[in-house]
C-alpha cells in the first residue's frame, strides 16, 4: 500500500465546530491536528479548505467570501471554496480542499 | 438648387410616425394601471440627417483619440453597491488599459483608486476580481496603501529618501452614485453626475429606486465588431421584423417611441403585449399572448394564458405578471403600471451603460471596448430584481463569461427565449463590423426616427474626440 493510500486509509471525520456556530456566510478557522483548516458557510453550503493562501503563505481568514470564493486579504488572491483552485493572480497554485458534513448537530471534517 | 433649409422643412424633418398605427403614448393610455409621468412623456428632436462616417468603426488611431478623450472624460458604470457591501470591499473595473480599484472605504463614501502600485507601476489587485482589503499592498516588493489611500509602508525605506509619503497617495477618479450604480470619471473638471444627466433624465432614474434591486444573473461574452456597433444594435426596435420574426407578432416594433435628453441619455419605449404594425391582420390576440417572449421568464413557471372574448393580450398580461411576479420575487407591484411590467424600457447612458426599468425586461447593459481590438468588444447582461420583501438582500451573481462561439441560452440561469434573442442581435454585428470594412459607401445611413438614438450616440462621441464642437 503507498503511503498516499495509508493516509487515506487513516483519515477520519472530526467534529470542528458546532453548526448553529457557523450562520449563513461566515467563516471560521479550526486547527486539527497540524493542519489549519478554514469552515465556509457560503450561501447555506459548507466547504472547508486550508486556511493558507498558496501565494504567500498567508491566512485567509480575514478575506471576503463571494459567491462560491474567498479572497485573499493580503494580495488579492482568489480560491474556489469547492475545488481549491486559484481564480486569479497573484495565485496560480490551488489550496487544500476537505471533505465536509453535518453530523447531528456538529460540523466534521474529514482529515 | 439651394443648399439653404427652410423653417418648414426643419419642421417636418422627423415627424413622420409609423402609418396607420397607434402611438406608444396611445396604446399606454388605454392601460387599466396608469403608467407615472416619465413613461408618459415625449422627448424627440430632429438631429440631422447626414451620414455617420465609419471610420469610427474601423480606424485604430479613432479607437486611440476615444481612449485618451471620451473614455477619460465621461461617466462609466462601474459597479453596483451591492458588489461592494462592507468597508474594504472593493471591485476591480478596467476600461482599455486603465483599471481602477473600486472600494468602500466608509460606510457611506466609495472611492476609485487608479489600480497601479506607485513603485514600480504594478496591478495592486488582479483585473476583474473582487475582494476586501485592510491595506492594498503590492504583491512585488510589498509597498502598502491604507483603505483610504494615504500611504502605508515602503518596504526598506532607508534606500527611498526620496519618498515622500504625503506625495505617494494612490490618484483617484472621481465617483458618484445613483440608483445604486457606482460611477466614475477620470476627468478632474468633468460636471457633476447629475449634471451630465440632466434633470429629466436623472429625475427618471431616481424614480425607478434600482437601488432596491439585486444583480440576480450576469453574463459577459467578447463581440465581433467595435463597441459603438455593439451598442447601436440595441438602440432602436426598426430590426425586429428582420432580425427577431418570432418577437414581432407580440411587439410594436414599428410604432415604438424614441427619446432623447441633453446630450447624454436616450431612450426608446416599445410595446410589448401589441402586434407589430407589419403584421396587422394577421395576428389574433391570442396568438400575441402565445408569442410574448419574455427576459426573466423563470418569474412565470408553466402557466398557461388565454385571452377571453374581446379582451386584450396586453391586457391579461398585464393582469397576470403583476400576480405571477410578486409571488416570484416575494414583492409588492400592486401600485407598478401595467406598461412597467410589460414593456421594453431601453435607456442609454453614455458611454458605456444601459438601463432597462422594466419588470419583465429587467436589464442593465454594460459595453466597453476589447484593450487589444478595436474591432472587437465586452458586452455584459445583468439581470435585476427586486431585492425580496423580507430585506435580505441576496450576493450579486457571479459573472458568467461565455466564449466568443457560445450562444447565450448556455449561460445558467438565461431564458432560452430572450437568450435567442440576444444571438440574433449578436451575430448581426459581426457581419456589420465586416461589412463595414468592405463597403463602398463611407457612411451609415439613419432613419430620422427610429435610428435617432444612434445619431445622438455618434454626435456625443464627436463632442468628445473633437469632429465637433461641444
Amino acid at each position: 500500500m503507498s503511503t498516499e493510500a495509508n493516509a487515506a486509509a487513516a483519515a477520519t471525520f472530526t467534529p470542528v465546530l458546532k453548526l448553529a456556530d457557523l450562520p449563513a456566510n461566515t467563516k471560521k478557522a479550526v486547527q486539527v491536528g497540524a493542519r489549519c483548516i478554514l469552515v465556509c458557510n457560503n450561501n447555506d453550503k459548507l466547504f472547508a479548505i486550508s486556511n493558507v493562501c498558496s501565494h504567500n503563505e498567508k491566512p485567509l481568514e480575514r478575506g471576503r467570501m463571494g459567491n462560491g470564493w474567498i479572497a485573499c486579504p493580503v494580495h488579492g488572491a482568489r480560491f474556489d471554496l469547492a475545488t481549491g483552485a486559484a481564480l486569479n493572480l497573484p495565485a496560480k497554485l490551488p489550496v487544500a480542499t476537505y471533505e465536509v458534513r453535518v453530523s447531528g448537530d456538529d460540523i466534521e471534517v474529514l482529515v | 438648387m439651394s443648399n439653404t433649409i427652410t423653417l418648414k422643412e426643419l419642421k417636418e424633418k422627423g415627424a413622420a410616425r409609423c402609418p396607420g398605427a397607434p402611438s406608444t403614448q396611445d396604446i399606454i393610455a388605454a392601460d387599466k394601471v396608469a403608467a407615472p409621468g416619465w413613461v408618459r412623456s415625449e422627448s424627440y428632436r430632429f438631429l440631422g440627417d447626414e451620414d455617420i462616417s465609419t471610420d469610427r468603426y474601423i480606424d485604430p488611431a479613432f479607437a486611440r483619440l476615444e481612449m485618451d478623450t471620451l473614455w477619460k472624460k465621461t461617466w462609466q458604470f462601474a459597479c453596483r453597491e451591492e458588489h461592494i457591501p462592507q468597508v474594504g470591499d472593493y471591485h476591480v473595473y478596467d476600461i482599455g488599459h486603465y483599471s481602477f480599484i473600486i472600494t468602500r472605504v466608509a460606510e457611506d463614501e466609495i472611492r476609485a483608486y487608479y489600480n497601479a502600485c506607485l513603485h514600480r507601476g504594478t496591478k495592486l489587485r488582479a483585473s476583474g476580481t473582487e475582494g476586501n482589503a485592510e491595506e492594498f499592498k503590492c504583491s512585488f516588493h510589498g509597498w502598502s496603501w491604507n483603505l483610504d489611500g494615504s500611504h502605508k509602508q515602503t518596504v526598506c525605506h532607508w534606500d527611498f529618501p526620496h519618498v515622500d509619503p504625503k506625495k505617494f497617495t494612490l490618484p483617484q477618479a472621481r465617483v458618484e452614485r445613483i440608483g445604486g450604480f457606482v460611477f466614475i470619471n477620470m476627468d478632474q473638471n468633468a460636471p457633476t453626475l447629475a449634471e451630465y444627466l440632466g434633470p429629466e433624465a436623472k429625475a427618471h432614474i431616481d424614480a425607478w429606486n434600482l437601488q432596491d434591486r439585486y444583480v440576480y444573473l450576469h453574463v459577459t461574452k467578447r463581440l465581433p465588431c467595435n463597441w459603438k456597433l455593439a451598442i447601436e444594435a440595441f438602440q432602436e426596435a426598426y430590426h425586429v421584423i428582420e432580425t427577431h420574426p418570432q418577437v414581432a407578432p407580440s411587439n410594436g416594433d414599428a410604432n415604438s417611441q424614441y427619446d432623447v435628453y441633453g446630450e447624454h441619455v436616450d431612450r426608446f419605449i416599445s410595446t410589448l403585449g401589441v402586434v407589430s404594425p407589419h403584421l396587422y391582420g394577421q395576428v389574433s390576440e391570442q396568438d400575441i399572448l402565445n408569442q410574448f417572449t419574455l427576459g426573466d421568464s423563470s418569474a412565470l413557471g408553466d402557466t398557461k394564458f388565454t385571452v377571453k372574448e374581446g379582451g386584450t393580450a396586453r391586457a391579461v398580461m398585464a393582469e397576470m405578471f403583476r400576480g405571477m411576479f410578486e409571488k416570484a420575487t416575494n414583492t409588492d407591484l400592486s401600485k407598478v403600471s401595467d406598461s412597467e411590467l410589460l414593456d421594453c424600457f431601453s435607456y442609454t447612458v453614455f458611454p458605456n451603460t444601459f438601463l432597462f426599468p422594466g419588470i419583465s425586461l429587467p436589464m442593465v447593459y454594460r459595453f466597453r471596448p476589447d484593450r487589444n481590438d478595436h474591432r472587437k468588444s465586452l458586452y455584459e447582461v445583468l439581470f435585476l430584481r427586486p431585492v425580496p420583501k423580507d430585506g435580505k438582500r441576496p450576493m450579486p451573481a457571479e459573472p458568467i463569461h461565455l466564449r466568443d462561439d457560445q450562444s447565450f441560452t448556455e449561460a445558467e440561469g438565461m431564458d432560452p427565449g430572450f437568450g435567442a434573442i440576444l444571438d440574433q442581435d449578436t451575430d448581426n454585428v459581426g457581419l456589420q463590423q465586416e461589412g463595414i470594412e468592405a463597403s463602398a459607401k463611407r457612411g451609415l445611413t439613419l432613419g430620422n426616427y427610429q435610428e435617432i438614438r444612434i445619431r445622438h450616440f455618434e454626435q456625443a462621441v464627436e463632442r468628445y474626440v473633437g469632429m465637433k464642437k461641444a
